[in-house]
């Protein structure tokens, strides 16, 4: 048993020998457009810094990241508001539900062109974009959130004498919240692509606008590098949020036995 | 023993589940009187309408017709306890935030309602779990934290859905035990539901057998015997006999 | 009674839609909002029937964009369904694939499909290669993961029940592992769909002269907003009709996830 634990190990590193050996022989080519591991990182010391465009790499992090979360905090209030109000109330369902629907297949890119019509190219169409990628997960899972809930918690609470309000914010806003947090992971890995999207087409700051200052000056190591930091900042925020929703909801996802 | 009074009066009373495509007949003609303080055990196979019954008591469902008197009035909601099957629980809040529920929605001041709540957590034998999340509880002190809950309502009448369906065996005996136990202590009128016979026999002041399409009331029972019981006596066997001989075979 | 509701509702929602509607086509046809910055809906719609043939201004017609499209995002979402779903169950089953590869899958994945972009580009061209890679790649990690996922959460006693009939181990997998994992495996094909639409969208933006995407954003840096809300709305029903035959083609493969 141990042995075969060893074996995959070894495996594992292995694969990601294989990865940096294949790397190496891909950049290692004539006239080959990949760059080396090593022209990478020392991009990447580089880029530490040296400012491009006036900022560092983590400056342009920062950039990008900020305009995330100004605009995912809107979509977080308001995208659970619209989504209790369209799993709670038939009525308010009826009036907004067909809207979303009719929104919501629109891939949160394609609406760049016409926010940047509307809004210009300054800071609030990239805030907007963002808004529209994390808005739209949010509603979804709440609201679904809210038409899952077990009848029984239903029943019980009004046994236990809720009224309709008391309904909805003891009962009904509680047992959402594991399903609102799920929306919430999705809604800003969603943002995060949406800012990349939008700063590879009109941005002077951030790392979007960062990977294509690469591709316009056939430097492909910092799109690598770029690509790399856009990575670990998304799974950063991921593993963040996971270990926000142990804190928000024990009774969902930490596995604390007495 | 005293002459009791009737607390609860059920007559008549049916119900019908109506969809587009059929109507299902669940409940007919029930005629059904509860006495203040009894041990009243109503005991029907699975899937017969037991649970629709209780639901119309607890106002969670409507009859189609029939009539259901209180003696004291209908009590309102929240008013009335109930222990449901699957425990219904909610997950997010520790023991006590549970027992506490139905005081904090009426109103009462934190001191109180806790004060309150402790009272019967301190009665299910829950002492020291006040904190603890019901994810963390085993099956039988879940459903002991779901009577305390419904004993907190401070209502007269308390409502069990079939509360033990759940538990395994030994658990179940030994919270037949815990149930009477509370009852004696803090008396107050019971409705419960089961769907075994031991249990309806070994808990019952009376039984009544439910049956039949539409389900209806089949006949009545009185275990004298007195408590505790126990399941090899003579007078329980013959007794189980009889109401299994009556009952009909549920599918 | 109930009846009265539901009609209630119904009136709802038109009322909804039409307030939109109406509210849109009246701040436009008062001024409110520039003809520069928003079309009124009804002037989309005529757009909508004079860009079927007219090829102006982004030098081709609607169906013409719309099949472009349709090839790219579709040769990239099927590759990576023919590729990705059985590497991903593969690799669920067999330990070996799975210490071989999940860890480049852990790398690799974080990486939004939008960033692989610039160096596709300056690797392969913008050609039409290039751009269904890309579009494979965003379809390829989610269809790989959720494969991957599904065996993983395959009920142990439904394995040790084949076990005992005594089925062998490749039979495990295919009569047990795969069936049971199909309601994972049709959530990576709904991402993957999702991704690959907007991807597609993405790097025909950034890169292309045919297309939604590229239609779209000369409508932009032409300042003619009918030309963008009409390829929205094309991006937006295509996204959905291909999502609702995927709903279906579940039905017919995964009658079990429905009741």
């Amino acid at each position: 048993m141990k042995n075969i634990k060893w074996v995959n190990i070894l495996l594992s590193v292995c694969s990601i020998g294989i990865f940096v050996v294949l790397w190496v022989v891909l950049s290692g080519q004539e006239g080959s457009m990949v760059p080396t591991p090593a022209a990478t990182l020392e991009k990447f010391l580089q880029i530490m810094a040296d400012p491009i465009a006036n900022a560092t790499l983590p400056a342009h992090i920062w950039a990008s990241l900020q305009r995330v979360l100004i605009a995912f905090f809107f979509a977080v209030v308001l995208g659970v508001a619209l989504g209790i109000g369209i799993g709670w109330s038939k009525g308010f369902n009826a009036l907004f539900g067909p809207l979303f629907e009719m929104l919501r297949p629109i891939p949160p890119i394609a609406w760049i062109p016409v926010i940047i019509l509307w809004f210009g190219i300054g800071e609030l169409s990239k805030w907007v974009i963002v808004f529209i990628g994390s808005f739209v997960p949010i509603v979804l899972n709440t609201s679904a959130g809210i038409r899952a809930i077990d009848p029984l918690m239903i029943s019980a609470g009004k046994v236990l004498g809720a009224n309709r309000k008391q309904l909805l914010v003891d009962v009904a806003f509680p047992a959402t919240i594991p399903a609102i947090l799920a929306g919430i992971r999705t809604a800003l890995s969603s943002g995060w692509m949406c800012v990349v999207a939008a700063e590879m087409i009109v941005a002077r700051q951030g790392v979007g606008f960062l990977i294509v200052r690469g591709q316009e000056s056939g430097d492909t190591a910092l799109i690598v590098v770029c690509m790399l930091a856009i990575g670990v900042v998304s799974f950063l925020l991921s593993t963040i949020l996971q270990k926000m929703e142990g804190v928000l909801c024990p009774w969902q996802f930490s596995e604390t036995k007495l | 023993m005293a002459v009791l009074r009737d607390k609860i009066v059920i007559k008549n009373l049916s119900k019908t589940f109506a969809s587009k495509k059929n109507s299902v007949e669940v409940l007919k003609d029930i005629n059904l009187t509860v006495k203040e303080n009894e041990f009243l055990v109503i005991l029907g196979p699975g899937q017969c309408g037991k649970t629709v019954l209780l639901n119309i008591l607890a106002e969670l469902d409507e009859q189609t017709s029939g009539t259901v008197e209180f003696a004291d009035g209908r009590p309102k909601m929240g008013d009335l306890g109930l222990v449901f099957q699957r425990y219904a629980l909610f997950p997010w809040k520790s023991v006590m935030g549970n027992v506490e529920m139905n005081q904090k929605l009426k109103g009462v001041d934190k001191a109180t309602r806790q004060a309150n709540a402790q009272k019967y957590i301190d009665l299910v034998g829950l002492q020291g779990f006040e904190k603890a999340l019901p994810k963390q509880l085993s099956g039988g002190m879940k459903q002991r934290v779901g009577i305390a809950r419904a004993y907190a309502s401070e209502s007269d009448i308390m409502l069990m859905d079939e509360p033990f369906g759940a538990l395994d065996a030994q658990t179940r005996y030994s919270m037949e035990d815990e149930i009477l136990k509370i009852w004696e202590k803090n008396k107050r009128t019971v409705i419960f539901v089961t769907n075994n016979v031991e249990e309806a026999i070994y808990l019952g002041d009376r039984i009544i057998l439910l049956g039949g399409h539409p389900t209806s009331v089949k006949k009545e029972y009185i275990p004298e015997m007195p408590r505790p019981r126990n399941y090899t006596d003579q007078a329980f066997l013959r007794l189980r006999n009889e109401i299994v001989a009556d009952t009909d075979l549920s599918l | 009674m109930k009846q009265n509701k539901k009609l209630k509702l119904v009136l709802l929602s038109i009322l909804g839609l039409v307030l939109f509607f109406g509210i849109w086509e009246c701040s436009v046809r008062f001024g409110l909002v520039s003809e520069r910055t928003l079309c009124a809906p009804s002037t989309a719609l005529e757009t909508l029937f004079t860009k079927m043939v007219e090829k102006k201004p982004d030098g081709a017609t609607i169906p013409v964009h719309f099949l472009a499209s349709i090839k790219l995002s579709l040769s990239g979402f099927l590759l990576a369904i023919v590729i990705g779903i059985p590497l991903g169950l593969f690799m669920g089953y067999y330990k070996v694939l799975d210490s071989l590869f999940t860890p480049l899958f852990e790398i690799i994945r974080p990486i939004p499909p939008i960033a692989w972009i610039p160096i596709i580009i300056l690797t392969m061209g913008i050609g039409f290669n290039a751009k269904v890679f890309i579009i494979f790649v965003s379809a390829f990690v989610p269809c790989v993961v959720n494969s991957y996922l599904g065996i993983k959460l395959t009920n142990q006693t439904l394995i040790n029940v084949a076990k005992t009939f005594g089925a062998s181990r490749w039979q495990v997998f295919t009569k047990v592992c795969i069936p049971s994992s199909m309601n994972m495996v049709f959530t990576g094909i709904r991402i993957s769909l999702g991704n690959s639409w907007s991807t597609l969208v993405a790097a025909e933006m950034l890169a292309s002269t045919q297309g939604l995407g590229y239609m779209i954003q000369i409508g932009r840096s032409l300042s003619r907003p009918e030309i963008i809300i009409v390829g929205m709305a094309v991006i937006g029903v295509t996204g959905a009709i291909m999502s609702g035959l995927l709903s279906l083609c579940e039905k017919k493969v995964a009658p079990w996830r429905y009741k």
